[in-house]
């Protein structure tokens, strides 16, 4: 990492302070989160992967820490440290360095040290008019920094729970498909067991617990203790055998639930590949819907609305791209996401990305949900894309 | 330990079973090594062989060498090779297979997670754990580096690790962690402390196995060093 030249940070900061001006003068107050976090919050939250990308390490007093990987979760902290937290609605921007492990330290496209500048929405009432303002200003402040020709999609994971909510399916396998979205492979064979054979992983042991012995669980509890001190196998590993036995009696239920029908896993499929301008993607959506015979109108307002108010700040509405799979692979995220992308040779660039985080606050700390909805852009990635635009004409 | 950078650097483990299965295999290659010194000497010499150097090593200190650099040829065993070089194509080549030192590394719950027979499960229930414990299901492990590249390539995310030095075997009962992985070569120890094999837990098939650094090739005399003791082993396996 040789470092960057006056030249290049002088044109970053440059930005960032166009940047910041534009969320400033929009209402969002700037802030400065701290750039070491505790490592704690990032792994509970995310588990152990994180330190696949993450600079995690421990500090002399023992205390692991971590150099923050992006500043979604720093802002949150500072809000549940110095702002209202009671529900008052609170608008923050930040400028700042992040820090992610990549395995070549040459890429200046993929840099270990970089800057975001982004914007978080907290406490709104009126999502879809929230999640309206934080894409048009994140469009504004990629216009403002001088890119004209840029992609935007945008996706909608709460579309998909409904859509999961509305097709009749015992609740732990919604979990199962939800949990699964976020690998395109894995969801699709989950999908095909749950058509084909829903039970299929049951093991002998707990066919002969769950099927032979009750269908209730309590009596299936009494028997595992019962069979776990017959072969003196110590009751270990943090789990009851209340927990044991309910997971063996949905294992059981699941043997004997109807599957899904055929059509209903087509229905998710056909849902999963509509793919196109939002106004068109919402007409394909409802058209689905309609013919399986399913509600999701309130979803599909939201949906419908959230377009209208994008257009009314200003959005060209049908140069973006709405894709019913985006958001796999998102971390947090809870309903609208979306990403702006510039086209290089090598592929699409991601140059900004957010979305909203409903249950982020409230999962590190905050004593009630609060809705969120937020943006940060790749500083770097961006002005690389103002300069190839730029180098082209 | 300095390590004369002029000869050819041959590491041997220093202690146990490997080391005494290794010096059997040389022998039996026609390349019998005597040790320097008292018999717990940590330097030898090949009979014939006087351009090479044998050092007598930790079986993890042969592999942090031979990423560095610092010795040409090792043994040592796969897992540990696989755990310590990230970019293992990058540095080192496994050269030969000895067919000793055999060991599959291993995830393994409590035998009384009746429910819970394949990494899918382990997923489910950590989901559930997270939820009903408010904190992440625990893995007990001295791999933290293949823990975590096949739980990712399993899909499974919400865990932690606690890192383990010994008795890994033990953390389970002891309330240390959950779930382990760790290394075994009859399950006898996983056993003895009620701890089960998940169907497609096993994350690595390892043996001890003769690895050659890459510096080697660029050098013609070393190259042909290695070429001569790995034909020697060949023959011998």
């Amino acid at each position: 990492m040789p470092g960057k030249s006056a030249e290049l940070r002088s044109a970053l900061d440059t930005q960032a302070k166009t940047i910041t001006k534009l969320f400033v003068n929009a209402g969002y107050d700037y802030i400065v989160p701290d750039i070491l976090q505790p490592a704690d919050i990032f792994l509970d939250r995310s588990g152990e992967d994180i330190r696949t990308r993450t600079y995690v390490f421990t500090d002399p007093a023992g205390q692991e820490l971590c150099l923050r990987p992006d500043l979604t979760v720093p802002t949150c902290r500072y809000h549940l440290q110095h702002g209202d937290i009671d529900g008052e609605v609170t608008r923050y921007c930040y400028s700042g360095p992040a820090f992610r492990f990549q395995p070549d330290d040459d890429d200046d496209l993929r840099p270990r040290e970089f800057d975001q500048v982004g914007l978080e929405h907290y406490g709104a009432p009126d999502a879809e008019k929230a999640e309206a303002e934080i894409i048009a200003l994140t469009i504004e402040a990629v216009r403002g920094a001088g890119l004209e020709n840029f992609q935007v999609k945008i996706g909608d994971l709460g579309l998909f729970n409904a859509l999961l909510a509305s097709i009749d399916m015992p609740e732990r396998w919604r979990r199962r498909l939800r949990h699964h979205f976020w690998r395109p492979q894995t969801f699709h064979e989950t999908l095909e067991r749950l058509v084909a054979e829903p039970g299929a992983s049951v093991g002998v042991e707990m066919e002969f617990l769950g099927g032979w012995v009750s269908d209730r669980r309590e009596e299936i509890a009494s028997t595992l203790e019962h069979l776990l001190s017959l072969r003196a196998i110590p009751l270990v590993g943090g789990r009851s055998v209340d927990e044991i036995a309910t997971r063996v009696l949905e294992k059981v239920e699941d043997r004997r639930a109807p599957p899904l029908s055929e059509s209903s896993a087509a229905l998710i499929r056909d849902y999963i590949e509509v793919a196109g301008p939002p106004r068109d993607a919402l007409h394909r959506m409802m058209k689905l819907i309609v013919s399986a015979d399913l509600d999701l109108s309130t979803g599909m307002a939201a949906f419908a609305r959230r377009v209208t108010l994008m257009q009314e700040r200003g959005v060209d509405i049908d140069a973006c791209t709405f894709l019913a799979e985006f958001g796999r692979n998102l971390e947090y995220y809870t309903g609208f996401v979306f990403q702006i992308e510039y086209q290089t040779p090598a592929g699409a660039m991601a140059i900004a990305g957010g979305g909203r985080y409903d249950t982020l606050l409230s999962d590190i700390g905050a004593r009630q949900p609060v809705p969120a909805v937020g943006c940060a852009i790749h500083t770097e990635r961006l002005l690389a894309a103002v300069q190839a635009e730029a180098g082209l004409q | 330990m300095t390590i004369d950078i002029t000869r050819f650097s041959l590491a041997l483990p220093s202690k146990g079973r490997l080391m005494e299965d290794a010096l059997d295999l040389f022998a039996a290659a026609g390349l019998p090594i005597s040790k320097l010194g008292d018999e717990r000497g940590y330097r030898g010499t090949i009979s014939g062989m006087s351009e090479v150097e044998v050092v007598f090593l930790s079986a993890t200190e042969i592999t942090r060498h031979l990423r560095d650099g610092a010795i040409d040829l090792g043994i040592t065993g796969e897992d540990l090779l696989r755990e310590h070089i990230a970019d293992l194509a990058h540095h080192v080549d496994i050269a030969l297979r000895l067919g000793f030192g055999a060991a599959d590394v291993v995830c393994a719950v409590p035998e009384c997670w009746i429910d819970v027979s394949t990494m899918e499960d382990l997923d489910e229930v950590s989901v559930r754990f997270h939820e009903a414990h408010e904190r992440r299901l625990r893995v007990a492990t001295k791999y933290l580096n293949l823990t975590r590249v096949f739980f990712a390539e399993k899909g499974v995310r919400g865990y932690r690790i606690v890192e383990s030095l010994g008795a890994t075997e033990a953390a389970p009962a002891a309330g240390a962690a959950e779930v382990i992985v760790d290394i075994t070569s009859t399950g006898e120890t996983l056993l003895a402390n009620n701890l089960r094999i998940l169907d497609d837990g096993v994350v690595l098939q390892s043996e001890a196995v003769a690895a050659r650094a890459h510096h080697v090739n660029q050098d013609p005399a070393r190259a042909r060093i290695a070429d001569l003791i790995l034909d020697d082993l060949r023959g011998a396996i």
